[in-house]
């Protein structure tokens, strides 16, 4: 076993290789408060990717109701309960990561979902949870049971239990974007990677009798755009983009500001050690109990920095900048109420203002008013 | 009997049969007989004529001299073997000159023949050194710079070739998407079949041999060999996996050829899919001598 740095845990941590890091890091950012559910993400991705025979029950990307939703079934308590209590100090871990927890004779400790766990991807839609005083209508904002929904794609770990667990090296890390993909030569489909990956990212392919995984739409990161789940996300809750170790944050830079400065989007069960590069803004009405078991230490203050997003205009802005544009931001910044996207070579890709005006109709609206032709109607009606 | 015997083959033709010659015959030959005894040693008997390297019940094997090997679970490379599922092996052998075929026999209560989700087949493999001379290599799949000759004999291959087991096959009853070929031009659908574009082995959609024959120099090093060469069968029954497995003995460019009058360092390896079993979850049996019949 290796000695590698896992910034998340604030500690070393043991891995079978030493897993240089790749010269920049695919991440993405998920809103989780913005997210209705409605799956176009997931579609966008199996109508891309996996739609093939063979293929039928594979969704690399996938939207979760949280805390009863599981895709395949149990995958996040299944591997929690086998790690069993452990504990943070502070913002160290001081607990044990499924590498080192491994059993004897074994690289990661895991499980692997039987064939009906992953029947129903979308199990425990929409089912809340509270106390015993559960009511589907709140009295109050944020008095209702609480439930909520988890974007799942592969972290594209910079410690993937996947690589760990592959007997044949046959799953490998890009150096140039940090993906993480399964060699379709090498892959003798023993599926260690399936029982490995604690997120349940791996899946093996019925009809070529190989793994698969989420590629992070590789063919178009090569050529500067966000991915498919990213672009069609209608609640624009998701951003593509590369992420720095804390030590090269650049506040310029959307993924580091949001990770590194803010501190407002987490890496989802960083206690296994895997050090996932998807952040998630966790969810503002859920208790903290639970969403710190999910997302680490951080999430208190997390919340509390989005909550006063509306009197941080360099946030707020960053914000509005989701889903306005297909291509990847390298830098942004924030100016007299607009928020700028800017490539690599420093040229504006798109600019939103950050807050949008607000214009009161008057009842009767016709067409002439509205700049178009004279129709004899009403816009209202 | 028909020249190529295959599981589902073999109860067809032993059920079509009743109590009659066939089914007699089938019996006598995958029963163990002289009673086979653990040896360090196995003969493999020289004979004339095609050898029944595809067929486990052939009469010709009654001809060879059938051995036990104790199989340990593999414990050196992870992930390991647990438990050990299958403790011993028979193993005999025949050879023609030009083709040298084993026959292994092992206990196993299912049949797991399916590649599916966290459904695995059971497989048997011989190894051989690529050379002769000197110590064998090791005998977990050889060592860089000393690689060694792996046929594996699977399940899975072996239903393949009654019409390629896919999807509609392992669930019958759930909706299957469309294949790609159906809705887009050739080139483009085979894309979307990415295991098979690059040629990987696993994933040929017209299967002719239920054997792979790889060369490996170390645990995770197994390479196809461009032209497969070896064939095989399997019959299942009684709770009782025979197989065969045979490869022309002019192994180039795998390796030296096999001289008749010489004596060969050989291994053997099982998995029992139905718990779990596959790649390095495996029992496997040392090295042992295999004397090639003059």
């Amino acid at each position: 076993m290796a000695k590698v740095f896992n910034w998340q845990l604030g500690r070393e941590m043991e891995y079978p290789y030493e897993a240089p890091r790749p010269e920049r890091q695919f991440t993405m950012i998920m809103d989780t408060n913005k997210c209705i559910a409605c799956q176009s993400c997931t579609i966008a991705c199996k109508s891309t990717w996996t739609w093939g025979r063979g293929q039928e029950y594979m969704l690399w990307n996938n939207i979760e109701t949280k805390p009863y939703g599981f895709y395949p079934i149990g995958w996040d308590v299944n591997v929690l309960s086998l790690l069993g209590t452990q504990a943070w100090e502070g913002e160290t871990y001081g607990g044990e990561t499924v590498f080192e927890a491994a059993p004897d004779g074994e690289r990661v400790l895991g499980w692997s979902p039987d064939e009906a766990d992953w029947n129903h991807p979308n199990l425990g839609e929409d089912e809340p949870t509270g106390d015993g005083t559960v009511t589907y209508v709140p009295e109050k904002p944020h008095s209702m049971a609480w439930m909520y929904y988890l974007q799942r794609i592969c972290n594209h770990c910079t410690y993937p239990a996947c690589v760990a667990a592959c007997p044949r090296e046959a799953i490998y890390k890009r150096p140039e974007d940090g993906i993480v993909l399964v060699d379709q030569t090498r892959c003798r489909g023993y599926q260690e990677c399936v029982q490995a990956c604690p997120y349940k990212k791996t899946m093996f392919n019925l009809e070529t009798r190989v793994s698969e995984k989420c590629i992070g739409c590789f063919p178009k990161i090569e050529q500067g755009l966000q991915t498919q789940c990213t672009t069609v996300c209608i609640g624009r809750l998701r951003l593509t983009n590369f992420l720095s170790t804390p030590d090269k944050a650049d506040p310029r830079k959307p993924a580091d500001f949001l990770v590194h400065v803010k501190k407002i989007a987490l890496p989802l069960y960083p206690q296994l050690g895997l050090e996932p590069n998807v952040y998630y803004i966790p969810p503002v009405h859920v208790p903290v109990e639970y969403t710190s078991q999910m997302f680490g230490p951080g999430v208190q203050n997390a919340i509390d920095a989005y909550l006063g997003a509306k009197d941080d205009p360099e946030l707020l802005g960053l914000l509005m900048l989701f889903g306005a544009t297909e291509r990847i931001m390298d830098t942004f910044a924030v100016r007299d109420g607009i928020a700028y996207a800017y490539d690599e070579a420093g040229e504006e890709i798109v600019s939103v203002p950050v807050q949008e005006p607000t214009i009161v109709r008057p009842f009767d609206y016709p067409t002439e008013l509205a700049g178009e032709p004279a129709t004899g109607f009403l816009h209202n009606t | 009997m028909p020249d190529k015997v295959s599981r589902r083959g073999f109860i067809a033709v032993a059920g079509a049969a009743g109590a009659g010659v066939a089914l007699a015959a089938t019996i006598g030959a995958l029963s163990k007989r002289p009673e086979a005894k653990f040896a360090a040693q196995l003969r493999a008997v020289r004979r004339d004529g095609a050898l029944p390297a595809e067929d486990p019940a052939s009469d010709e094997w009654l001809r060879a001299d059938p051995i036990l090997v104790k199989l340990v679970p593999q414990q050196v490379a992870q992930p390991f073997l647990g438990e050990l599922d299958v403790p011993e092996l028979s193993v005999e052998a025949l050879h023609n000159g030009e083709e040298l075929a084993f026959r292994l026999g092992w206990d196993d209560p299912d049949v797991d023949d399916l590649d599916a989700l966290n459904v695995f087949r059971d497989a048997a493999a011989v190894q051989l050194p690529t050379q002769l001379g000197g110590t064998p290599p090791p005998i977990m799949m050889g060592g860089p710079g000393v690689p060694v000759h792996i046929l594996q004999w699977r399940a899975s291959w072996q239903r393949d070739l009654e019409g390629r087991t896919g999807v509609e096959d392992i669930y019958p009853n759930v909706v299957r998407d469309e294949t790609p070929d159906r809705v887009l031009p050739g080139g483009v659908a085979q894309l979307f079949y990415v295991g098979r574009v690059v040629g990987n082995p696993l994933s040929v959609e017209q299967r002719t041999t239920s054997v792979e024959e790889v060369i490996a120099e170390g645990f995770g090093t197994a390479t196809s060999l461009a032209e497969q060469r070896a064939r095989g069968g399997g019959v299942s029954g009684n709770g009782r996996w025979t197989a065969t497995i045979g490869f022309p003995m002019e192994r180039a460019p795998a390796g030296a050829r096999l001289e008749p009058g010489s004596i060969w360092p050989v291994a053997f390896a099982v998995w029992q899919g139905g718990k779990g079993n596959r790649g390095s979850r495996k029992q496997f049996a040392d090295w042992i001598d295999l004397e090639l019949e003059a």
